[in-house]
């Protein structure tokens, strides 16, 4: 999915283009912010540290509330060598109504050798009629981690709005260092064909993870995929979900879900596991509410 | 499409072929094992969702490009759809099974009287493990070494899925034989229109999310019997 570049198209004219840049390097136990930008409808908030694993975590704020149609977004980000980032959002991202435009989020981050990427947050409500286009790309260099989570819900479910969306594209790539990559690419245009949503219509959220990374033995992947395989089987019929090896190394889950409490409940366990069994840390608590 | 170009493609789509396929449900004795398809109708929803949304925007594509490559003699547009097809296929099972599939195809087309460079040369590489040499990709050269356009070509690997699943449903379901033809009848319609959409797209993409996760559930079933 090729999204169109600043002033190449109808972006040059409508909506805004925000753009988040980081760099961060290790200082010793921690990962430091060495390099920032950001415009508009970002705000920039510096890392700050909830544990003592020296691991910097870093709010992608949009104080603006959401997208909305010809909005061009994107946030860059380089990890050099054994850095520990975590990027969250402090609430769900709202794609407004477009009559036309899109709404693009284009996401490009670079994870050094070692370095560890937990790309994990909220999930995007794309509202009645509207339009969002989504791409998430991630380069692994020797050694380096990426837990990818990416969570879409089917509308705004407390308004009884299922699934009415004119269009949500989705690219995931997620690249290692010898060449194989791991992708999840979708379009659904929910008014398009009787069967454009299909079996998922019955439920409200769709979600994906992918840990990757070419540094973790074969036994700790076994061992995660088992216990990923237990927590999707904790809450039958609220959840449906499943986990597998796909071609690059790691573990790709995916998942449906009833709930938003549902979906969270899963991924806080599921999140629990990846960062036991990896690095042997705890679950992060991001003090969200 | 002259009669030898129909028959030496033909004897590729065929259920006698050798190419394994009996054994994989797609996901399929996941979702009867859950209860989620029970009966013909079911079926058909599961089914048709995967022929449009899933395998029809990513395994048909790919079987487009790679007729693609064989009329513009340019293996590496095969070989592009062959490593996208393999990083998108997420559960091991069905990426194994498509890839020991896609093997015994292009074993066989090398093998056959009439030889062809690229055929031959698309063999090398998956048995050197350059390529995954997925089904879609290995018959979309096949079929169109053999003649056959690129819409029928898409339309014969989506045909062979289909019945690969009446065949499984079979097997997992109350199905009779009259109610699999009458399934496959009724889906030849839905196969000609993605055929046609599928054969202008040059970008795989795939939503099936259900379909998908059943597949990857396949492995982790007490009692089996296919092997995905």
């Amino acid at each position: 999915m090729n999204l169109p570049v600043d002033g190449s198209s109808v972006f040059a004219t409508v909506g805004r283009r925000g753009r988040l840049s980081y760099e961060f390097e290790r200082a010793g136990p921690r990962t430091i912010l060495t390099r920032s930008s950001c415009t508009s409808p970002w705000h920039h908030f510096p890392p700050s540290y909830l544990d003592d694993s020296g691991c910097a975590y870093t709010w992608l704020v949009n104080p603006s509330g959401g997208l909305v149609g010809g909005d061009h977004v994107s946030v860059e980000a380089q990890l050099h060598a054994h850095t520990h980032v975590v990027m969250t959002s402090p609430s769900a991202n709202r794609v407004y109504r477009s009559l036309s435009e899109p709404a693009a989020q284009e996401v490009r981050i670079s994870v050094g050798p070692g370095a560890r990427l937990e790309w994990v947050p909220e999930v995007t409500i794309p509202f009645a009629g509207s339009r969002f286009r989504q791409s998430i790309h991630v380069d692994l260099a020797p050694g380096a981690t990426v837990v990818l989570w990416d969570a879409m819900a089917s509308g705004r479910v407390a308004m009884r709005e299922r699934w009415a969306f004119a269009a949500v594209e989705n690219e995931i790539r997620i690249r290692t260092p010898l060449g194989g990559s791991v992708v999840e690419r979708y379009r659904v245009v929910p008014g398009r064909l009787p069967e454009s949503v299909g079996l998922a219509g019955s439920w409200d959220y769709v979600a994906s993870l992918f840990v990757i990374g070419d540094g973790v033995n074969a036994e700790i992947w076994k061992g995660l995929e088992a216990a990923i395989a237990v927590i999707l089987d904790e809450h039958p019929g609220l959840v449906l979900g499943a986990v597998s090896t796909p071609a690059a190394p790691g573990l790709a889950v995916k998942m449906v879900a009833r709930s938003a409490p549902d979906l969270t409940v899963t991924l806080e366990a599921i999140w629990a596991a990846v960062r036991k069994d990896l690095w042997n840390l705890p679950a992060p608590n991001l003090r969200r509410y | 499409m002259n009669t030898i170009s129909l028959l030496t493609g033909l004897r590729f789509v065929d259920s006698f072929f050798p190419s394994g396929g009996y054994a994989y449900s797609s996901g399929l004795e996941a979702a009867a094992q859950d209860g989620a398809v029970r009966n013909a109708e079911e079926l058909s929803r599961f089914v048709v969702e995967s022929l449009t949304t899933g395998i029809g925007e990513r395994e048909a594509v790919a079987a487009g490009l790679a007729h693609d490559a064989w009329v513009s003699d340019t293996l590496e547009i095969a070989f592009t759809a062959d490593r996208e097809l393999d990083a998108m296929k997420l559960g091991r099972e069905s990426r194994t099974a498509s890839r020991q599939m896609g093997r015994q195809v292009i074993r066989l087309a090398a093998e056959q009287n009439d030889r062809h460079l690229l055929i031959d040369d698309y063999l090398a590489a998956v048995e050197a493990e350059q390529t995954p040499g997925h089904v879609a990709v290995s018959l979309g050269l096949t079929l169109a070494a053999a003649g056959w356009s690129k819409e029928d070509t898409i339309a014969a690997f989506l045909y062979q899925a289909a019945t690969g699943c009446v065949a499984a449903s079979m097997k997992l379901l109350p199905l009779g034989q009259r109610e699999g033809q009458r399934l496959l009848d009724g889906w030849m319609p839905v196969i000609q229109q993605i055929s046609h959409r599928a054969a202008l797209q040059r970008e795989l993409s795939s939503w099936s999310p259900i379909q998908d996760i059943y597949a990857m559930r396949h492995s982790r079933l007490e009692s089996r019997l296919f092997r995905s």
